[in-house]
């Protein structure tokens, strides 16, 4: 197990700069101001905007995982199995309650 | 060049995943992504039930007369500021800088505070329209999946503080580490459970 010990390596902490975080928070608001004004305003046809808006939502999540939650789909499989199963079950689930009720 | 890490390292500064450096750290990690799992199914499953009972209003106000786009804007854009100043937080320890850590893990607590204020004053609101918990099923969706997160919010609030305290009797260690990693991930899952509550239940229920 000692072999998946992160060595003690300063440097890769200073690499790390805190801009992409703030890359990714400048993204998310900007995907959230286009959800909101594709509801608000009638920029959209009218069919459209549910999808799009749901995407939207989707793409900020994966943003929050993979950014803000340092996900990583080589270095942490399992956890990224937990979290994909999850997702699996879970929207399974609410579109079967959904239809069902 | 050993890759074991002990304890008495730590004073003379922590590695920089000091999260992941003990066995403990990692296991409790792991252990927290699969009850992040776990939520995302209860969450999930409360949404199917929002969705399947939106329309049952019985006569009480419809989610186009309730729901008020600026608060939510507004609730959305706290509630997102607050993930990334926990995230800066969390940089503020993998930098092994103290100050800057509990700055920010500060300034997320009293984000989660207002963002809480404001649901409160919100739930009070819609109570004087009339949409209560058991007044319909719409109600009960409703209440079960926005209290629930409301829940959550106020529990990441307190664990942060109650953190933060510890961390001021025993400083930034190994020990501490992972605790205030686990908490930043919980409070991010939290807001991506609102960004799911700002779509599926604000805006669309302002779009049908």
């Amino acid at each position: 197990m000692e072999a998946n010990t992160q060595p003690t390596q300063a440097q890769t902490g200073k690499q790390d700069s805190g801009l992409k975080y703030v890359a990714s928070f400048a993204l998310m608001i900007l995907l959230t101001a286009v959800a909101f004004a594709a509801v608000a305003m009638n920029i959209v046809p009218q069919g459209w905007v549910i999808p799009l808006i749901l995407v939207l939502a989707a793409v900020q999540v994966f943003l929050q995982l993979f950014t803000f939650m340092h996900l990583d789909l080589k270095k942490d499989a399992v956890t990224v199995s937990f979290m994909v199963t999850g997702l699996f079950i879970g929207v399974v689930c609410a579109v079967a309650v959904a239809i069902l009720v | 060049m050993s890759a074991q890490v002990d304890r008495t390292d730590a004073s003379a500064g922590l590695p920089a995943h000091p999260e992941r450096a003990t066995m403990e750290g990692r296991n409790k990690v792991l252990g927290f992504w699969l009850l992040l799992g776990a939520e995302t199914v209860m969450f999930a499953c409360f949404f199917g039930t929002y969705l399947a009972l939106r329309g049952s209003s019985m006569d009480g106000p419809t989610t186009q007369e309730l729901y008020q786009i600026p608060m939510v804007a507004l609730s959305t854009v706290i509630l997102l500021t607050s993930s990334l100043t926990s995230v800066i937080g969390v940089h503020g320890m993998h930098q092994n800088n103290y100050k800057k850590m509990m700055f920010w893990f500060g300034v997320t607590v009293l984000l989660g505070l207002s963002f809480l204020g404001l649901e409160i004053y919100e739930f009070v609101e819609y109570v004087h329209e009339g949409h209560t918990f058991t007044g319909s099923a719409f109600g009960s969706a409703f209440y079960t999946l926005l209290g629930t997160h409301g829940a959550h919010v106020l529990f990441g609030v307190t664990w942060i503080t109650t953190l933060m305290i510890q961390a001021r009797k025993r400083g930034l260690n190994l020990d501490m580490a992972p605790k205030f990693y686990l908490a930043s991930l919980y409070w991010h899952f939290v807001d991506v459970v609102w960004v799911f509550i700002f779509t599926v239940v604000y805006l669309m229920g302002k779009v049908s």
